[in-house]
């Protein structure tokens, strides 16, 4: 079954090529080739952002289309109704592991034939067709689902860029836009000032004239 | 007047503001202690990997933090309601001032015992005298007796204005009218700096308020040479 496009729906561009921090391809469903060459230490490049988006992105979907499904899939595709063309679909979320439908609904015929023989006794099936079942199954393990990812180096770099813009902005405004600072500031006036609040003894319970020393006229250590 | 890198409120010089400051640190313990509560359960949730998606209901802790804030805010409310009414106890003012409110100064009026009028502008930055505060100092200050209760009473010409002095616990509004009441008791001689606290117009920030507390006896003098 292919995955049809409406008319309202041009080449879907991927998500993940919206946002700077770039992963590989976004997985379609539909037949699962491949699955079995994924093995333990294949590592995508996914970003958290990404993976938050398309978790999201398929439950808004799933909220637009006819009505809303069960409530107990959230987790799971929409598509296999053929009732919307998602940009990216099953996506394992931490707080939902494991879904009702399985991640590959299009078997071939060793597929099939495998599922066939998961009806037996498992002790019978050799370490790489479990792992081809948990691949046809799931699409990520707990590990791979749980990964972290380099989006906290794109979120300081943007917050650092626009500190130092800022303060560009500051400073520019402090050379051509403030007026002349009064007189008030100046270090001798603020001085006179100092000096005229101790002697009316301005704030002498806890306050400013409490800590300086009128019998020493210097500040209390 | 305040100070730079001042924390809190400026010292009090009357006993009504002695006990704001009280209630002021009360009242802000109480809020530093929510705060933190608050930021700690906030940096749990953030850095915990536990999730819980199907909370029904959660009827213990809904009672608690019902029942929480509600005894919190009444030990806030007794002390605030005590300060209430101290402050609109019956004391027996021995003289009576009215200040009025105009676009932008204050004028002042000592009637009881002989006819005293003046009008009270902030001096301009340009005509300050070294060591003045910019902003705040006046030409014609308003000198009052210490240790001695004062009525004040507050009404405007025009617009609203507001009759504040923090160090003494004071803000009235000044309102066209109408004329509001409250009472002045300084502990210490001293000047007392306040400024206009109800916007009035564009030199709202320019018609400040300055008490000068003097002994008895020069209250006299200055007032007989004043007429």
């Amino acid at each position: 079954m292919r995955v049809t496009l409406k008319s309202w729906d041009p080449a879907p561009i991927a998500p993940e090529k919206w946002f700077l921090c770039l992963g590989s391809e976004g997985r379609g469903r539909g037949p699962c080739v491949g699955q079995d060459k994924h093995t333990h230490t294949h590592t995508h490049t996914h970003t958290h952002m990404q993976m938050s988006f398309r978790a999201t992105w398929s439950l808004v979907l799933k909220k637009v289309g006819p009505g809303m499904r069960g409530m107990h899939s959230p987790g799971s595709a929409a598509n296999s109704e053929g009732k919307m063309p998602p940009y990216t679909n099953y996506h394992a979320q931490r707080s939902y592991p494991m879904p009702d439908e399985p991640f590959c609904t299009e078997l071939n015929a060793e597929q099939r034939a495998l599922k066939e023989k998961e009806k037996g006794s498992w002790t019978q099936l050799s370490h790489a067709e479990k792992v081809a079942l948990y691949r046809l199954q799931f699409h990520e393990t707990f590990a791979e689902m749980n990964r972290r990812s380099n989006e906290w180096k794109t979120v300081m770099g943007c917050v650092f860029f626009f500190f130092g813009f800022t303060a560009l902005l500051i400073w520019w405004q402090r050379v051509y836009v403030f007026p002349k600072k009064p007189i008030t500031l100046t270090d001798e006036w603020k001085a006179q000032q100092l000096q005229r609040i101790l002697d009316m003894k301005g704030n002498p319970v806890q306050g400013l004239a409490s800590r300086w020393d009128y019998e020493k006229k210097e500040w209390k250590k | 007047m305040a100070y730079p890198f001042q924390l809190g409120l400026q010292d009090a010089t009357s006993p009504i503001m002695e006990e704001l400051l009280h209630f002021h640190d009360h009242t802000l313990m109480i809020v530093f202690l929510i705060s933190s509560l608050v930021l700690y359960i906030i940096s749990l949730m953030l850095t915990t990997k536990l999730t819980h998606t199907s909370t029904m209901d959660a009827q213990e802790v809904e009672t608690v933090w019902t029942i929480l804030p509600a005894i919190i805010l009444i030990l806030i409310a007794l002390p605030s309601l005590r300060i209430l009414y101290m402050m609109d106890e019956i004391n027996n003012p021995s003289l009576t001032v009215k200040t009025m409110g105009h676009q932008w100064y204050w004028s002042y009026e000592y009637t009881d015992y002989e006819d005293l009028n003046f009008d009270s502008y902030m001096i301009p930055t340009q005509e300050l005298k070294p060591g003045e505060l910019r902003l705040l100092e006046v030409d014609n200050r308003v000198v009052l007796p210490m240790e001695m209760t004062i009525r004040m009473l507050i009404s405007s010409e025009d617009v609203l204005h507001s009759w504040a002095v923090p160090s003494l616990g004071l803000k009235t509004d000044a309102i066209p009218g109408r004329l509001n009441q409250t009472t002045l008791m300084a502990t210490r001689p001293g000047l007392y700096y306040g400024q206009c606290s109800e916007i009035c117009g564009s030199n709202h920030s320019f018609m400040p308020i300055v008490l000068e507390m003097v002994p008895l006896s020069y209250f006299e003098t200055w007032s007989a040479l004043m007429v």
